[in-house]
């Protein structure tokens, strides 16, 4: 046999055990709602998520705004298992059972080692160390909470998922900034497609609204300041006056099944995972450039199989910062050509806020609901149009009574590591 | 207040336990109570009763009056340590 027949007898096997991914389970903990019903009716009808804190020490906060989630943790775990959980725990350990539950899975007749956890997480247990460091350097104790490590560890999340389920195939955590929940997402669907794992539960979490974290982006001045007339209209994607991003908190589970495994349990399957792109910007920190979003696109659209046309929704990254929304417009055109203008292209963290590195995960999940109810949300706020983002933003209002066929979510991150996700109607 | 009260307080917030459940006889680990709980436990018996556990916490902790002893036993040495007069280290001068 010659070397080259060996490469390509090789690619066929490849090809042969290369399995789809079915997505057959949707969960999250999010600001506009604990189902997925309703944080779309939500956001389809434009209702926003944001609105003034309350964390200890805010007077001391230019912008105490977010977009935070109505949760009581008692409603779900005991007081001796909470002591464990940092919130970012608690959110994912929630959203996930909502996405088994959604998928109908049994994992007591799974086998265990072919089911696998990947979770994204931008600051992990951001509370529990901020509460540490205000006891240690604030209060000028030397007292630091035994659960300190074990809960702000980032990996936790996941660790704790795999634990409650007793899922010990690969257990995974990525931290790429605002990009990791779709990392999670895309990471787990290749080890579904490549046959490695029956089902993955992906998703990100993030819960990063306490005064630590707050007073960080605002040092950084990328926090929009708050609208005087309206807080809850503070984040202007694609908006001339947008002046920053808007902290959220949340997490977003997805469970991904290899297509045989789900049709062989009669699974109901939301979508295909067909397509995911990665792709990372190198030269700057913070800077996106349009080259790299462009080639996470085009990658995505590659690994899809499917021309840049078939796209009938965006779910764009749009920050709301002045950098992202023009250099995100730049890199949508790049690709998309003339499509760029007869697609909708909408940034929903104009209602839910940015979940770091949730957001992702929940951007992906709002995908996958468009496809499903043949309905994009809109961008809200864009009263005052920039001439360098001219693009169908869906501004104002959703629409609905549409028929999509394939999906884009965009997702990227400080660190320049930018994850491009695709979901496609079932077919 | 005994120590054995201030145990009993701590653990029935902590872990939703009767003070029944919570006899001097009664096994740690029966009770749900693991290593990681002891660390977080003493955590809190050092805020109540203003003592210091460097240590690792022993294994030989079986029951809920193992606990009792062994904190009675250090609060006795560290109050004792507390009362000791201070030693005089100061060199007399020639």
């Amino acid at each position: 046999m010659t070397l080259r027949s060996r490469i390509i007898a090789s690619r066929r096997h490849e090809a042969a055990i290369m399995q789809r991914v079915a997505i057959t389970g949707l969960g999250v903990v999010a600001p506009l709602g604990h189902r997925v019903e309703d944080l779309f009716t939500n956001l389809l009808a434009g209702r926003s998520g944001i609105g003034r804190l309350r964390v200890s020490l805010q007077e001391k906060l230019h912008t105490p705004i977010g977009a935070a989630v109505d949760f009581d943790p008692d409603e779900y775990f005991a007081p001796q298992r909470l002591r464990m959980l940092d919130r970012v725990s608690q959110f994912a350990l929630v959203a996930v059972a909502r996405a088994i539950v959604d998928s109908r899975l049994d994992f007591s007749t799974e086998a265990s080692e072919r089911c696998g956890v990947s979770v994204g997480s931008s600051m992990g247990g951001a509370l529990t160390t901020d509460e540490g460091y205000l006891s240690l350097y604030g209060e000028r104790s030397e007292r630091v909470k035994p659960y300190t490590v074990l809960a702000s560890m980032t990996n936790a999340p996941a660790a704790w998922i795999s634990i409650d389920h007793g899922l010990s195939g690969p257990n995974l955590t990525y931290s790429t900034a605002c990009s990791s929940g779709a990392v999670a997402i895309g990471e787990a669907a290749r080890r579904i497609r490549s046959g490695d794992a029956d089902v993955m539960l992906a998703g990100g979490t993030e819960a990063p609204l306490t005064f630590g974290v707050l007073r960080a982006w605002e040092a950084m001045r990328t926090l929009a300041t708050e609208d005087r007339l309206d807080v809850s209209r503070s984040c202007r994607p694609f908006a001339l006056n947008r002046d920053g991003l808007v902290l959220g908190e949340g997490a977003a589970f997805v469970t991904l099944e290899s297509w045989d495994h789900a049709i062989a349990r009669g699974a109901r399957i939301h979508a295909e995972l067909s397509g995911y792109g990665l792709c990372t910007d190198v030269g700057h920190i913070t800077r996106p450039t349009v080259e790299g979003q462009a080639n996470a696109m085009r990658a995505a659209l590659r690994s899809a199989g499917i021309p840049a046309e078939a796209i009938d929704y965006v779910n764009a990254h749009g920050t709301g910062t002045q950098q992202n929304d023009s250099v995100e417009t730049a890199a949508l055109k790049a690709v998309f050509g003339a499509h760029a203008y007869a697609l909708p292209v909408s940034s929903t963290k104009s209602m839910h806020g940015h979940l770091l590195g949730a957001a992702g995960a929940l951007e992906f999940v709002i995908a996958v609901s468009s496809l499903e109810r043949g309905a994009v949300p809109p961008t809200m706020h864009l009263d005052n149009p920039d001439p360098l983002c001219d693009l169908d933003y869906v501004v104002g209002r959703g629409r609905t009574d549409l028929s999509l066929r394939h999906a884009l979510s965009n997702s990227f991150a400080f660190g320049g590591t930018n994850a491009v996700l695709v979901a496609s109607a079932p077919t | 207040m005994s120590t054995l009260t201030t145990l009993q307080d701590i653990m029935i917030h902590d872990y939703r336990l009767t003070r029944a459940q919570l006899a001097p006889e009664a096994e740690l680990s029966t009770l749900g109570i693991d290593s990681l709980d002891m660390l977080e436990l003493f955590f809190k018996i050092e805020e109540r009763l203003g003592i210091k556990i460097w240590d690792e916490v022993p294994s030989s902790l079986r029951t809920v009056h193992d606990v009792v002893v062994y904190v009675d036993d250090l609060c006795a040495k560290q109050a004792a340590a507390r009362d000791a007069p201070v030693p005089n280290h100061r060199v007399t001068p020639p």
